[in-house]
């Protein structure tokens, strides 16, 4: 079984039971602290799986080291563990920071907390962005592919330069969509290695079917506030699925441009037809590397 | 009809029992017809509670709606209404609708106080549509659902039901936020072609309940 490391930040007369009700759990580890500024020192020397915080501590409150958390591993999950009734909260500072709540107060509250820490880590429940219901599937499938290992890269760097010539936008690029990034693998027009989960419309277009098309970015409330893309220069996209053959969305293949821009019926084709191509190149190349593994070693 | 605890009665011509777990996401452009899929949904039959927000209607509307379902359904409901909150202590008021951390905070609180009460639980949004209008990024909302409202039905084996007009604007990714959204659904109920007294629903994700179905509103 593995282990999991749980951050307990509570007063110094309450970090013991709330240490101990997460501990219940046999696989989970309870490191315990008891301000604002201990808590914000591990979660910047080490890795945890999750953090318990009390709302009211001696030097601020639960939302300052949920805030610390979000800067520092923002999929990590919070529970705030609290006396504080969710009236009695602050939170105008924090309007879209979301944690589990779960009040001290309500029934069976320290009996339900090793169950709800537990939870909340093993179905990475406090992601910032929509799963597939099928992501673990969609994870698994990605995995069958050996990307480091596969001489991929020429040939996707040759498919992007094509796909921004024959679209004539500013940039175009193939990504793999893992756990909490996009893994860019060929981008011609930008230097991107990699794009988080929750800033990357990827992370919208692999939802849907066809193909998606955003004409300016400034238009869309799922994206106008995203300073990330906005730095990019990002104002109009196009993204196509790659789906390998059991049906199992990996990646993207985008054209990008600094301007608005729609697609027509037969150019969202085209790019569909594009990545189609490249989920095929990756295949093709995974089989090669089956048949002879030691072609790469 | 006989009913096993892995499944809920949504009771009605048309519509077979879902399974406990199940999330759905209710659309159409009819807000009076959504009202009442919804309300078909997610009120508590015996045995059962409900937690409720509701954004456009106010507590006591909640409750008689839930009452119109199922007798006494009302009185096994929790409702967070931005409407404000009503003599009975099972309203509560939302001050807020753009304060999702306070949002999620109340609904986490009323989904453990009413699993205290009832063993299976209904859950609901009416409307979703109308939290992701008022936020200022729609990936706080989808932050929302993950962490506190999908997450929910799941750890409480019960369902959930969050709906959307699609008439509502989103700017111009509403129908691609819809698509996305449902993703994240087990299923998806659209209410189409709806008159004073019937609507058109159309499932899929559900398993058995798939397909098209009249259904009296």
């Amino acid at each position: 079984m593995t282990q999991r490391t749980v951050l307990c930040v509570d007063t110094e007369d309450a970090v013991p039971t709330t240490a101990s009700a997460v501990a219940e759990d046999g696989s989970l580890d309870a490191v315990e602290t008891t301000s604002v500024a201990d808590a914000r020192a591990v979660l910047r020397d080490r890795d945890v799986d999750a953090v318990v915080t009390e709302h009211d501590l001696p030097d601020g409150s639960g939302m300052d080291v949920v805030e610390t958390l979000r800067e520092v591993s923002p999929q990590t999950p919070c529970v705030l563990f609290t006396d504080a009734r969710p009236g009695d909260i602050d939170t105008s500072a924090f309007e879209d920071l979301i944690v589990e709540y779960l009040g001290k107060h309500l029934p069976d509250a320290h009996e339900r907390l090793s169950v709800v820490v537990n939870d909340v880590i093993t179905h990475s429940s406090q992601v910032g962005f929509l799963l597939p219901d099928n992501e673990a599937e969609r994870l698994d499938a990605l995995a069958e592919y050996d990307i480091d290992d596969l001489p991929i890269e020429d040939s996707f760097d040759r498919l992007t330069d094509l796909i921004a010539s024959h679209f004539d936008t500013a940039v175009a690029f193939i990504g793999l969509i893992e756990s909490d990034e996009e893994n860019v693998m060929a981008c011609t027009g930008a230097d991107w290695d990699s794009l988080t989960r929750e800033e990357s419309i990827c992370t919208h277009s692999m939802l849907q079917e066809d193909v998606m098309v955003v004409e300016d970015i400034a238009d869309d409330k799922r994206f106008r506030s995203n300073d990330e893309l906005h730095n990019l220069g990002i104002v109009s996209y196009a993204g196509a699925n790659m789906t390998t053959s059991d049906g199992e969305v990996i990646g993207q293949v985008c054209v990008i441009d600094h301007e608005q821009r729609s697609y027509d019926a037969d150019q969202r084709a085209d790019l569909q037809q594009f990545a189609d191509e490249a989920m095929e190149l990756l295949e093709l190349r995974q089989r090669v590397l089956d048949a002879n593994p030691e072609v790469n070693a | 009809m006989s009913l096993t605890n892995d499944e809920f009665d949504v009771s009605g011509d048309g519509f077979p029992a879902v399974a406990n777990g199940t999330s759905i996401l209710l659309t159409g452009e009819d807000a009076d017809a959504l009202a009442s899929v919804f309300y078909r949904l997610v009120a508590a039959r015996d045995g059962e509670h409900s937690v409720v927000l509701s954004t456009d209607s106010s507590g006591r509307t909640v409750t008689r709606s839930l009452d119109d379902v199922e007798r006494g359904a009302g009185d096994r409901a929790r409702v967070l209404a931005v409407e404000g909150s009503d003599r009975r202590d099972a309203v509560t008021a939302v001050e807020d609708l753009t304060d999702l951390t306070g949002l999620g905070m109340q609904l986490s609180t009323a989904v453990a106080e009413a699993s205290a009460d009832a063993s299976r639980l209904r859950t609901g949004l009416l409307l979703c549509s109308s939290v992701i209008e008022a936020a200022d990024d729609t990936t706080a909302v989808y932050r929302l659902l993950n962490s506190n409202f999908l997450n929910h039905v799941r750890r409480e084996d019960a369902i959930g039901v969050a709906a959307v007009d699609t008439s509502a604007d989103f700017g111009s990714g509403t129908s691609s936020t819809v698509k996305g959204m449902e993703t994240s659904f087990t299923g998806r109920v659209h209410v189409e072609d709806a008159s004073l007294s019937e609507a058109t629903v159309t499932v899929s994700g559900l398993g058995d309940a798939d397909g098209t179905h009249s259904v009296r509103l």
